[in-house]
This record gives C-alpha cells, structure tokens and sequence, in this order.
C-alpha cells in the first residue's frame, strides 16, 4: 500500500485542465463520489445486519441496532459447518495448489522445447474453457470417483483451475529469479530438485506469499463449484447464503449477517496480506 | 537576446539542500557545460531552469525576463533527455512536429519546420519510421531535431550522450559541434564526463555537493584549477596529490615528504611563506612529469621505483612509488622498457606545480 | 529419455494428474454426454449424434435471448468498467490528501465474494424496502419494481458486476500507469501539451498494451459469468436475463438433461475461444504498433 502511495504522480490527467479552485473542488466530489459509490452497498449490508428482524423492512428509518441476527444465523448449524468446511477447503486447496502449480510455473520458466509449450498451450486452452462446460460433468466425474460431496470431491476441482490461473503466474516469478544462482548450485553438487526446493523456491517466497494470499480469498469467495458438487454433507458457505436469498427471500436481516460473516475472513486477509500481494506481484 | 541569468538560486528538497545559492551569468549564444559527479545538482540545475523543478528561492532570468513562475511551455526553451523521452507510437514526423501542432501553429508552416530539422541532421529518410524501429544514435539525432525544429532560445541538454557506446559518444559529440556552427544557440549542456564538458564547452562550470567549485574556458580549469576538486576532476589521467610539509630555508622554502624533497625560491613563491611549518599538498599532472633528470633550475626532480606500466601503444603509464605514496606519469616513450621496481628519475618544471591549501589553492 | 527431460515431466506430473482427471476427463465426458440421449433421471446414454447440439442451437430462448444477453452483457460490462477504472486509476494517479483513504475504498469490491455482492445490492433494489426505491420515493420520483422486468433487471447485474470488476482495472492500469518512463511526460510539457492533449497522444497509447490484456481477460471471464446472476435473478423474470453459463445450467440441473446442458456448454466453450482468439488477435496490432 505504501509503495503505491509514494510513487510520484506521472501523467497528467484531465483534472488539471481546470482552473485551480476548480480543479480541486471537482477531485474532491470525484474522489467522495467514488468512496461511496464503492462502500455504500457495503455499509448497507452492514447496516441490515445490525436491525431486528421487524426494524429490517425500513432500515434507513429505524433506530434500533442488535445483534441478536448474529446470535441467530451462528445458532444455525448449517452456518456453523459451512464456516468450518469454507475455511478447511480455502487453506487446504491454498496449500496444496501452491506446491502444485511452483513446480509447473518454474518448469515453464526454466526450460524451453516441445513439452513445456505443450504444457503451457494445456493450460491456456484451458483457461479459456468456460467453467460450465467441464463443472456439469465433474458432477458425474466426481460421483464415479465417490469424492462427490467431500473434501476431496471440492478441492481436486479447485486445484485444477488453479494449474491453470497461477502456473503462468508462478512462471512470470520465476522469470524475475535469476537462474545464475540455481546453477551455481549445481556446479556445487547439488540436484535439480536441490536447486529448485532450496535455491529457487526461497527466492519465490515474496509470490509465493502473494499468490497464497490471492489463492486463499479466490477460493473462498468461490461459488460455481460449490453449489454444483456439495450437496447436503458439505455446506459451503457461498452456497449457503445464495440459498438465503431464494429460499428465504424475506429474512434479509439474516441474510446480511450471514453475508457479514462471510465478509470478515476476507476482509481480514487482504488487510493483512495487501502489502505481501503487492510486494509480490511487483514483476 | 537569449541570456540567462541564475541569480542566488536555491533548492531545497525538505532537509537536503540540492543546490546551493547559485550566480551564473550565461551569454547569448554561449554553450555552457555543466558538469560535477553523481548528486552535485547540476540536472537540478538544468531543470529548473527548463522549469520541471520548482526554485525554491533566487531568479532565473531568460533573454531578461524572469521565468520563475513560467511554465516550461511559456519558457521557450527545448530539451533533449538522457533516455530520448522519444514519443514511443508516433512516427518521427509526429515526434518533431508534437510541439508545433499543440501551438497552433499552421500545418505548412509545421511542414517546413520539420523538413529543415531532418535536413540539417540527416534524418530524412527517416522521418516515417517509429523511435523503436531506429537506432541509439538515430534516436538521439530525432531528440536534436525536436529541439531545433521550434527555434527556441535556449537548448537543454541533460547527459544525452551517457546512453551511448564510447564510440557513438564520440561521433555524436563532433555531430553536436557542426550543429552549433548552423544552429548557433544558448546552450546548457549537463554530463559528469569531463571529456565531453572540455571538448563541448565555452565555458564549463564544474559543481560539487550543489555549490559551484569553478567557473571558466576549458583551458583556465585544465590550467588554473581554483581548488582540489576541480584540479582532479578536469584532466584525464588525473592530477597526482603528494602532501608536502613547508619549511623555510634562507632564500628558499623546502617542501618535502618521506622521499622526495625540493626547494623553490622565495622570490617566485611568496604565498608559500604563510604555510611554513604546515603541510599543504601539491598538485602534479602526469602528463607534464618528464622522464630524465632535471634540465635546469626550474625543474625539479621526481625520483621513485616503477610499480605498474600500462602500455597504450603511443605513450605509456606508469605507476610510480613516491616516499609513501604513488604518483602516475603519463606520456612515457612506449619502446621504454621498464621492470618492476626499477629506479626511474623523473623531474616536473615548477610552473606546472599546484599547491593546495586544504581546498584552495595559491600561486 | 535423459535426465533433464525426466525432471521436466517430474516438475508436472502432479498437475498433469490432477488436469487431467479434474479437466480433461470432465470435458471429454461432457463432450461424450452431449452427444448421447442423457438424462440424469434416466441415463440410456443412446448415440444420437448432433441432435442435442440442433436442438440449442434451434431453440428460439438461446438465440434470441440468451447469446444477445451475454454478447450485449460482455461488452456493456467491460466498456463501463474500463471507462471507471481508467478515470479512477488517473485520480489516483495524482498526488492529494487522503489518497490513501480513497485508495483502500477502492479496494473494498476486490474482497467481497460476487455472491455476497449480488446478495448486497439486489437488497439494495428491493422494490419494497430497498434503499434505492426509498431514495426515489424521497425525491417525489414513481418506486420501480426493479426485478421483474428484463431491462431493469440486467441494469442491477450489470451495475453489480462493473462494481465488483473497476476496482481490479484501476489497479492494473494505476500500475501500469506508474511504471510510465516520466521523460515523455516532460518533454510533452516543454512541448505545450495540454492535459488532455498529454493524455489522448502520450498515455493512452503507451497504456494500451496493459489495457488490451485487461480488456481480453475481463471479456473471457464476463462471458462465463454465473455467480451473480444467480443470485440477483435466477434468470427471471422468465429466463430473460439467463447468460450462458445459467443456461447450461439450467437444462442440466433443472431440465435435468445432462446432455443437453454439456452441448450448451460445448457450444459456449467453442465460441468464447474463437472470440478469444479474434480478439487477442485484433487488439494485439495496437500493441505491436505502440511497441
């Protein structure tokens, strides 16, 4: 965060085209215009959360605030487990795609020929692929394999859109590492595999951090892949609340809390993690 | 009339002083150098004279007007930046003409002011190319043209040959000198090479630490260095230092360290007499250090063991032990075939001697 | 096979894996499902060909509303977000008080799930006691009946995706922005560029290879949106407001026809890699020339 906000100002833009008093009278209704515009809805929701259930239907009127919505939604169980399986599938497909998708970004950054621009034309493609086409039958996939509705049958999927996003990620880190040291290493004795895990990878570190952070909220905030392979065993959290809205349409305070629960893990995470991610990704 | 005058300008960045209290009076047509290591000011010098900089107190005056509050647009002035500043997706013809269409200026006007540019720096040919497709030396010739093709007052040059290759460097320095001769122009011109500043400038200014150390021709700052800094700066190899201690010694002072001792005659050195009994240092060139021993009374003798030679096909350096420290000679015969540790005489004739005071320097 | 080569597949041997069973074998059972009579309730799993395929591609719903809906959504969406995000990313470009404060409210749409957002401001265009409609009420202006009505309907999930996605243009383009080479910039002001003069000629143009990767990446993802249009609408009022991803959906998980769903699907894949590929292709000449 203060990187960015050190960096001196460049290009000129529009607003200095007015005249001094006016220039600095339109930034300030531009930049107030532009904070609310993008925590208004946010304030809201917060702002429901905290009405009781009668007070919900007029919340720019009412003046009492509680928090027995909390108390509620958090008695629910349904809520409590879809928190815990959230969290579990968030840290646990963060990890291990990490490890999955380091070895095949510095494959791609180190060597060169058929089999990483195949790799690389793999993933792409890929990417492209609109998640529809392969989630319907993933349900199936994932029902033959018996991890539908499991740990396993969520974090598989996950992993394999993460090869996707973050190996070219990984690459463009790699790429940044000079490769000078790794071969030092070698001429030291050590392995390929040596050179990777204890010369290349520590360097990675900062986007590595980076890209665990993004990963982490990315699955978190995910919702396709969880409304179609859970079911009943395994509440997700996304899930769960889009269910809220279409089957309880009208318990919007509980909704908003519910939503607010949601929100704080993420928020948490990217306050903290802002300034690795942004360490991170400086390429 | 393109003058400029810099009248006690000052800048400060919070607590770091760039530029200290400067007084500089630039003539009309003039092409000033002004040159200093890394972090003297002299870019910040330069741009605030071109206006990128705010000055944070003191004038500056183009053609007698002060500019102070001017825009860099309003300033008349051009300049040509290290790296080009070349616009990237334009062709050169855009790039030329950039500055004149933003004045409104008519378009066959424009026409004739581009196509005069390209002439007189050869860049015909390439006027419908885009920077990326042209070379260093290319680019830099568009850079030159987006100058010249406004007619503006003053030119302002900030390092623009660093980014080239040694030999380029020198190309486009002798490019530099036929375009004064028909583009005749105020120019400043900054670099920390004092090879281009000797060989570009009227006049050079030489900074240190944002203070000026000195200002003249080429020849009064190779030959009369106002002090310590600017001698070892001007000159290539650079002047050798030997800290002497001062005695006096009837009719003669007696300058000496640890091997090495001579007298000079109170008569042509007076300003000697306030040092006797301190030390001060003395400044020697390599390339007036003559092997052989003295010829006549005004020189004198430099002898000391040979350390290093350095072979350079017309002339030779060496690097030689003096008392404790090491002093270089330069233009030494190449056949000369010298070992290490041999014992050489050399002598230097006392006009070419510099004595420094802690900074200053007296003769 | 030398040493090297056995590291290289070594290095993807685990991503291979899971690619393969978790990609490729879903794309290709989909693939094989669309071309077979396959229902969830009753799977013959009969060859029939392209009948499936025909059958969307037949199907008036599609055509008419659902490729307009996601072409028309695609470009609306990336249009607004990238104006906002240019306009947002030069303000902050800028040096002012409290910048940083206007900077992490930008941030705010980045951490919030698409669903949370969706769930957000369809409360917000609640026509009962929704807070847009109270504010219309308070200006003497008629309340609107924001969700069942199509045009109305899309302006919500359009508004919801451009809140969730210019926060990740002004971003990419702040940061493009600030590895801008700052000498063009001045030597535009000893050229008496003005500042909109200095924007159209000199960062525009150095920003459009940043701003042409944005464009791709943000077109592809909006093609394939389904989060929030779930949630805001379902696709009602009456499937009008359904993309492509919620039709694909809807005939396999509602209509429960698998076969059908995996042929929408195939269909949708095979276009938006085409448009991909044209408009990597197109917008990649700007980039080639502002190189």
């Amino acid at each position: 965060m203060t990187d960015i906000a050190a960096a001196p100002a460049r290009s000129a833009g529009f607003f200095f085209a007015l005249a001094p008093r006016g220039k600095a009278a339109f930034f300030a209704l531009a930049a107030i215009a532009v904070c609310l515009l993008f925590a208004f809805p946010v304030f809201w929701l917060v702002l429901t959360s905290l009405r009781p259930g009668t007070g919900v239907y007029y919340v720019h009127r009412g003046t009492e605030f509680t928090i027995d919505n909390f108390h509620e939604v958090l008695s629910q169980e349904i809520v409590l487990r879809a928190l815990f399986n959230s969290f579990m599938i968030s840290t646990l497909a963060t990890v291990l795609s990490l490890g999955v998708t380091a070895t095949s970004g510095y494959m791609l950054s180190r060597f060169k020929g058929p089999i990483p621009n195949v790799w690389f034309s793999l993933i792409y493609i890929f990417r492209c692929v609109p998640y529809v086409a392969w989630v319907l039958p993933l349900y199936f996939v994932t029902q033959q394999l018996h991890i539908f509705d499991s740990y396993w049958g969520l974090l598989l999927p996950h992993i394999a859109v993460h090869i996707c996003f973050f190996s070219w990620i990984m690459k463009g880190f790699f790429d940044g590492i000079d490769p000078s040291m790794e071969y030092a290493a070698m001429i030291d004795g050590c392995s390929r595999w040596g050179a990777f895990w204890r010369v290349a990878m520590p360097a990675a570190v900062p986007g590595l951090t980076a890209l665990a952070i993004l990963c982490w909220l990315y699955t978190w905030n995910e919702f396709l892949f969880a409304l179609i392979l859970t079911a009943h065993e395994t509440p997700i959290l996304t899930v769960v609340m889009a269910q809220f809205v279409h089957e309880l349409g009208m318990e919007w305070h509980l909704m908003s809390a519910t939503a607010v629960i949601a929100l704080v893990p993420a928020l948490v995470v990217t306050l903290f993690g802002q300034r690795y991610v942004i360490r991170g990704l400086r390429i | 009339m393109a003058d400029i005058v810099l009248n006690n300008v000052h800048k400060v960045y919070g607590h770091v002083v760039a530029v200290k209290d400067i007084n500089l009076s630039i003539k009309d047509r003039e092409f000033v150098v002004l040159v200093g290591p890394s972090g003297c000011g002299k870019s910040t010098t330069l741009r605030m004279i071109a206006g990128l900089e705010e000055i944070s107190a003191g004038t500056i005056a183009i053609g007698g007007r002060v500019v102070n509050h001017l825009q860099p647009k309003d300033r008349d002035i051009a300049m040509v930046f290290q790296n080009y500043a070349l616009y990237r997706h334009m062709s050169v013809r855009d790039n030329l003409a950039f500055g004149l269409r933003n004045r409104r200026v008519p378009a066959h006007e424009i026409a004739a002011a581009v196509s005069r540019a390209a002439r007189i720096l050869s860049i015909e040919p390439l006027l419908d190319r885009r920077p990326y497709q042209l070379s260093g030396g290319q680019q830099q010739r568009v850079a030159l043209g987006r100058c010249i093709v406004r007619n503006p007052k003053v030119f302002l040059f900030d390092e623009p040959l660093s980014n080239l290759d040694a030999q380029l460097r020198a190309q486009m320095r002798l490019e530099l000198k036929e375009l004064r001769l028909r583009v005749p122009t105020t120019s400043i011109f900054v670099t920390h090479d004092q090879t281009e500043a000797m060989t570009l400038g009227d006049r050079i200014v030489v900074m240190k630490d944002g203070v000026v150390q000195q200002v003249g021709t080429p020849l009064e700052l190779y030959r009369k260095p106002a002090n310590r800094f600017v001698a070892s700066f001007i000159g290539s190899p650079s002047m050798n230092f030997i800290t002497v201690s001062v005695s006096a010694d009837g009719e003669h002072f007696a300058l000496g360290c640890q091997g090495w001792q001579f007298k000079l005659p109170a008569r042509r050195f007076p300003d000697l007499g306030s040092h006797v009994g301190r030390s001060i240092c003395v400044g020697v060139r390599p390339q007036h250090v003559r092997l052989g021993a003295p010829m006549n009374d005004n020189q004198i003798p430099l002898n000391g063991t040979v350390m290093v030679t350095e072979q350079l096909g017309d002339e030779q350096l060496l690097a030689v032990r003096l008392g404790d420290g090491e002093i270089r000679i330069a233009g030494v015969d190449p056949d000369l075939s010298l070992s290490t540790g041999s014992r050489i005489e050399a002598a230097v004739a006392t006009d070419h001697l510099h004595f420094f005071d802690e900074l200053e320097q007296m003769q | 096979m030398n040493e090297k080569t056995r590291f290289m597949l070594a290095l993807i041997t685990p991503a291979a894996l899971v690619l393969i069973l978790f990609q490729v074998v879903p794309i290709l059972t989909g693939a094989n499902a669309s071309f077979r009579d396959w229902t969830l309730h009753d799977p013959k799993r009969t060859w029939v060909g392209f009948a499936n395929y025909l059958h969307v591609l037949r199907d008036a719903e599609f055509r008419d509303i659902v490729l307009p809906n996601t072409f028309g959504f695609m470009v609306a969406s990336v249009a607004c977000s990238l104006l906002l995000g240019l306009a947002i990313a030069l303000m902050l470009n800028s040096r002012f008080p409290g910048r940083w404060l206007v900077q992490s409210f930008v941030l705010l749409p980045l951490m919030v799930a698409p669903v949370i957002a969706a769930i957000m401001i369809r409360w917000m265009f609640n026509d009962q006691f929704g807070v847009v409609n109270a504010a219309l009420e308070g200006l003497g202006l008629a309340p609107i009946s924001w969700l069942t009505q199509r045009w109305t309907t899309f302006a919500v999930i359009l508004l919801t995706d451009v809140w969730l996605w210019t926060p990740w243009f002004a971003l990419i383009l702040l940061a493009g922005l600030q590895s801008l080479p700052p000498e063009p910039f001045e030597a535009a002001r000893i050229d008496a560029a003005s500042a909109w003069r200095t924007f159209r000629y000199i960062t525009l143009p150095m920003l459009r290879p940043v701003m042409v990767v944005c464009i791709v990446i943000r077109a592809i993802d909006a093609f394939r949106t389904f989060d929030i249009v779930w949630t805001i609408s379902g696709g009602c009022p009456a499937r009008a407001t359904e993309l492509f991803s919620l039709y694909a959906y809807v005939e396999a998980f509602q209509f429960l026809n698998l076969a059908r769903g995996s042929a929408a699907a195939v269909i949708g894949a095979i276009i938006i890699i085409v448009f991909a590929l044209l408009l990597y292709r197109v917008l990649n000449r700007f980039v080639e020339v502002s190189r």
